[in-house]
This record gives C-alpha cells, structure tokens and sequence, in this order.
C-alpha cells in the first residue's frame, strides 16, 4: 500500500532533539505517522530509536521539539494523558507486570478508561459491577483476538518470552489506541512466532484501523510489511520513504554495511 | 487454580471472590465459628480475638498501601493513632458512632496525604525514611498541641458507643462490634483487589514506568495507595479507642508499626489472605507463648528470663516461617490447595 494524499497525519514529531549528557540521542528528529499506515522505523543498535518512541510516549522530554497527536500540540502531557488521547505502547524486552494473569494484564489498560471512583472500587455495587463486566467482555475479545485464551488466567510472570509479548500488545489494545507504537516487538523470537506477530500487526492495521509505529531490526519484516521507513543513525533521520526507496538509499546501505557515504 | 469442573459462565463469575462451592461452606462454617464462639470463651478470649480483629484492620491497610502499591509505610501506627484520637475527639461531640467512624477514617485519610505527596516521590530506603518520619512526628505534635485539644501527655477518654438503650462496654460487645466492622473491611480489601484500582496499584508495583506509559498515573496511585491504607488504618483507630475507652500517644509505636509489616509478610503480601493468616498467625502464636509461659511460671520458674525466652521463641519461630516460606503463608496455601486438587498427578 503506497501513501494516499487524503491520508491525515495521526502522530508527528518535529525536530526532536533529547540529550544524556554528552550523548545525543536524538538531534533534530521529525517523523510524521499517517492514518492507516505501518511506520517502521529502523537502524543501527543505539542509534536513538527507543529514545524517539520516549519521545512520542512522553517518557522522556526533549530538550526541544515537538509532538503532535491529530494535530494538537501534546508536548507537555504527562504520558499517562497521552495514553489517555489514544497513544497505546509496547516495549522493548519484557515489560508486562509479571504477578498479574493475562487477564489482569489486559484488563489494567482499561484503566483510564474506565470510570469507577475510589470509593466504588471499595464496595463494589452495581454500577462498578457492570463497569467492570463490560470491560471484561472487551478484554475477552482482544484474548480472542491474540489467540490468548489458553494462558488467560495464567500468571504472566511464568509465561515464556513470546507470550509475554503477546500479553504486552494485548494491554496496548486495551488503550483501545488511536496509534500504536512498538518497539522491537519481535527481538527474540522465533520465525514461527515472528510470522504470528507479523500477521496479528497487519491485522491490527487492516481490521481495527490503527495505524502502527514499529520500530524493528528484521529488515525481512519491515520491508514485507510496512508503508513506510524512516531510517535513524547516530540520532539523525538518514532517510524516509517506502520501503523500495530507502532500500536503496546510498547513506542507509552504508550505514548498514558500515561503510563511508560515497 | 480452579478444581475442575468448575466453569465459568459469565464474566461476573470470573469475577467472584469465592469462585467454588466448597470455599463458600467453609466461609460460611467460619462465619458461624466467630458467632457462636462468645458462647464458649471466656472475658480474655474475647478480648483477644477483639484485639485480633482490630490489628486485621490495621494490616488491611498496609496489605494496600504496602502489598499492593508496594509502597513500603512504617508509620501504619501513627495513622491509627490519627483515628483513635479522630473518635475520641469526635465522641465527645456527641455525634452518632457511625458517623464518628467514617469520619475518623477520612481524616486518617486526608493526614496521610500529607505525608504520601513527599513520600509517593522517592522509592525504597527514601521512602522507608519519610514514612519513619510520620511516625515520629506523630507522639511531638500531639504532645506539642495544647492539653485541650487532644489531651497532650494525659490522653483522652472516649465516649462509649450507645445503640439504642445499649452501651457498649463488655467483651462480648466489643468481640461482636469488631467482628462486624472487620468483616466489612474484608469485604472492602477483596474488591479493592479486583477493581481497576487494584489493578492500577499492581501495576505500579511491578513497573511504574510502564504503568504510567499505559494510562496509569503513578502518582496519584501511589497517593491514593497511602490514602486507601490510612482509611483501613483510622477505622481500626476508632476501634481501638472505643474498645480501650482512652486514648494516648504510648500506645502507637514504631514497634507496632513494625509488627504490623512483620504480620503482613509472614502472611503474605499479595493478598487479603495473607493479612487474615499472618495476623492469625502470630496473635496465636504470641498468645501460646505467653499461656506456655505462664504455666511455667506457676511451677516457680522466673518471670522476667522466660518473657524475654518468649519473645525470642516468637521471633524464631516467624524467621522459620519466613525461611520456610518467604512467599508467606498464603502462597504456602494456595500451593497446598493446588496439590490437593492435582493429586495424584505432580504439580507442574
Ligand atoms: N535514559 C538514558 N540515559 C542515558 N543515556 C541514554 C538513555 N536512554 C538512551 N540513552 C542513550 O541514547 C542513545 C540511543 O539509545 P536508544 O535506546 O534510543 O537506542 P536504540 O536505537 O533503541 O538502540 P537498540 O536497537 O539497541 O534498542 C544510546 O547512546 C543510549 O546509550
Ligand atoms: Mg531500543
């Protein structure tokens, strides 16, 4: 699928630039993530990937830029409000809350989504009662959705590594996301699950609607699946565009073999 | 896990805290253990299981604020103290126990956020030493505020309950007037659990930052953690100081608070259960102790060398249980139920 021109921005970042110290992370990073499409975003180990999904989640602050959602200027939102707007995240590694079951998992996105006060929570009467089955039906439909019905009451601490992931992107969709941001979702795992993952994505892309930012080192993957490349070295955008284009880029085949831009 | 044929039909089912026929007899054979038991105990028994239930209160509260949100408070004392002079204040205004109590608990709540704003910022040894604070600075303020206000060092006394023609004063009042009120806040710990709060405070323990990057705000959680913990802990106030009748400042110490934690992990802290087993545990425990103790002592054996060996015994006897299960009993429990369940198949 090629870029349509009535395609509406859903997440932009412009000129982001996030410093540690001495290490510049990001420097004058923009990306722009239209409506419907799969954005992968790639390149060398360290060259500022995580930091620029931060960026879009609002776990980290750059030093200047700024990120837009629909269009409104969301810089200075906590990440939980961003989550909120619809900004739904996955993580590198492991990072689903390992004493919770599936089920749990899932159903703690829901969190800002639901309306329950504190007090309700305490006495559980009718109103929360049937708050909380509602929710429960939609978690059932994303444990459908991933294929999760098997581990759903199972505590996700002991669950191998691509379950965990599954768990991970499962909590994501409780956000009921408006834009879902992945990092690395894939990193170690096997063929046969890349391919389960990969298909989950596309669907997540052509049956929900929600366009995907995916940040992964299988270039394989990205190029099959994705509308979109956007290619960072050393903190910098390098190149933008299909997938076709940026293959053949010269900066990012030296980038990627290494070598000096001719 | 569940025995089998037992299912699920509806998602309200998933959802009940007692999911199997044979866990609601034995609550309800437990219920009707704690109603009749007044009819075989005597005054001291009473008092007790009174205690019993009013330290449940207490550690409630820490299983939130501690097991839940994994905020470590070693001031859950001083937060009871906070609603045992909440009441007795309270009480002599003439205002009807059931409102006194709830009342009592919401200041207890809205003091700990005092505290919780500085402490919900730092984490571990930090937060361990701002709590600490509220802990020790509880007994000064009281002591500094004028005599009249909370009775400085003196204490103050409490105005006794009165339902109908009835003023509560005997054991046997008090035994049923806490079992209520623990029963309650069993109720209440249980669904806060399953609620999306209960969740929210999970995830914060175990990884806020991804927690706050999924539409939890940490923050706020982890106040709200100390705020629900304090409530827990000023309904426990109020029965305390309706059941001593007097209140004073020697009575909420450092060393209560750290028995109240040391109740909540030898138990368990990642459910209610824990709570209930841990305090069980230990009351029993200190109470054969001190009944061995005594029977010694009657054959002409030392008093002071044999409760300084009873406090020793005690505290052995939690470190086995901590050695042999640091997971805390419930875990311990609910591995036995599994096994039970699984047999004779191995587990795993
Ligand atoms: N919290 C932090 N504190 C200090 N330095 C950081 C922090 N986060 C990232 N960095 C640095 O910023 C640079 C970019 O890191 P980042 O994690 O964004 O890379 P990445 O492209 O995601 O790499 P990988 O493919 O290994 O995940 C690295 O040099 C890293 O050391
Ligand atoms: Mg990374």
């Amino acid at each position: 699928m090629s870029q349509g021109a009535d395609r509406q921005p859903v997440l932009e970042a412009d000129a982001l630039s996030l410093r540690f110290g001495a290490v510049h992370a990001l420097r004058s990073v923009s990306i722009h993530v239209l409506e419907g499409q799969i954005h992968a975003v790639i390149g060398p180990n360290g060259a500022g990937k995580s930091s620029l999904l931060n960026c879009l989640s609002g776990f980290y602050r750059p030093q200047s830029g700024s990120v837009r959602f629909r269009g409104k200027d969301i810089s200075i939102l906590a990440p939980h409000h961003r989550a909120a707007l619809g900004i739904g995240r996955t993580f590198q590694g492991i990072q689903t809350y390992p004493s919770m079951t599936a089920r749990e998992n899932i159903l703690s996105g829901f969190h800002c989504r639901m309306a329950t006060g504190i007090l309700g929570a305490l006495i559980y009467w009718g109103r929360v009662r049937s708050e909380e089955e509602t929710f429960s039906e939609r978690a059932e439909a994303i444990i459908d959705f991933l294929e999760l019905e098997e581990q759903r009451h199972a505590v996700v601490g002991d669950l191998p590594y691509g379950l965990r992931k599954r768990v991970d992107l499962g909590r994501a969709l409780a956000l009921e996301p408006k834009v879902l941001v992945m990092d690395e979702p894939m990193a170690g795992m096997s063929t046969e699950e890349k391919g389960d993952l990969a298909r989950f994505i596309l669907d997540i892309r052509e049956a929900l609607g929600i366009p995907v930012v995916l940040v992964e080192h299988d270039m394989e993957v990205v190029m099959a699946i994705s509308d979109r490349v956007t290619v960072v070295d050393f903190g910098e955008v390098i190149a933008s565009g299909t997938p076709a284009e940026v293959s053949i880029n010269p900066r990012v085949v030296a980038a990627y073999l290494g070598g000096n831009v001719a | 896990m569940l025995p089998t044929g037992v299912h699920s039909l509806t998602y309200a089912d998933d959802a009940r805290i007692l999911r199997t026929s044979r866990a609601r007899h034995w609550l309800a054979a437990l219920v009707v253990a704690l109603l009749a038991y007044p009819a075989f105990a005597g005054p001291y028994m009473l008092g007790v299981f009174t205690h019993l239930f009013i330290t449940l209160m207490a550690v409630y509260g820490l299983y939130v604020t501690v097991g839940m949100a994994g905020q470590i408070n070693v001031a859950q004392s001083a937060f009871v103290g906070v609603g045992a002079f909440a009441t007795a204040k309270l009480s002599g205004y003439e205002i009807h126990f059931m409102l006194v109590i709830p009342l009592a608990a919401l200041i207890t709540g809205f003091v700990s956020i005092f505290f919780a704003l500085p402490a919900a910022r730092v984490k571990g040894f930090y937060l361990a030493l701002t709590t600490l604070a509220a802990q020790v600075v509880f007994p000064i303020i009281i002591l500094a505020l004028p005599t009249e206000w909370l009775g400085g060092l003196v204490g103050m006394s409490v105005e006794p309950i009165r339902m109908g023609g009835l003023t509560l004063g005997a054991p046997i009042h008090f035994y049923y007037f806490t079992l209520v009120v623990v029963a309650l806040l069993t109720v209440a710990a249980f669904n806060l659990k399953r609620s999306r709060f209960g969740r929210a405070m999970i995830a914060v323990r175990d990884n806020d930052v991804v927690a706050e990057v999924m539409g939890v705000p940490v923050f706020r959680t982890k106040v709200l953690a100390f705020f629900v913990g304090s409530l827990f802990a000023g309904v426990a106030g109020a029965c305390t100081a309706y059941f001593l009748q007097f209140v004073t400042v020697a009575s909420f110490t450092l060393f209560a608070s750290v028995w109240y934690l040391g109740m909540l992990i030898v138990g368990g802290v990642h459910s209610p259960l824990g709570a209930i087993l841990g305090v069980a545990f230990i009351t029993f425990l200190q109470e054969g102790l001190h009944a061995f103790a005594n029977t010694l002592m009657q054959s002409g054996a030392s008093g002071g060398v044999l409760f300084a060996l009873t406090s020793v015994a005690l505290g052995g006897c939690i470190l086995i249980a901590l050695i042999f299960e640091p997971r805390g009993l419930a875990h311990r429990w609910s591995v036995a139920r599994t096994t039970f369940q699984l047999w004779p198949f191995p587990r795993n």
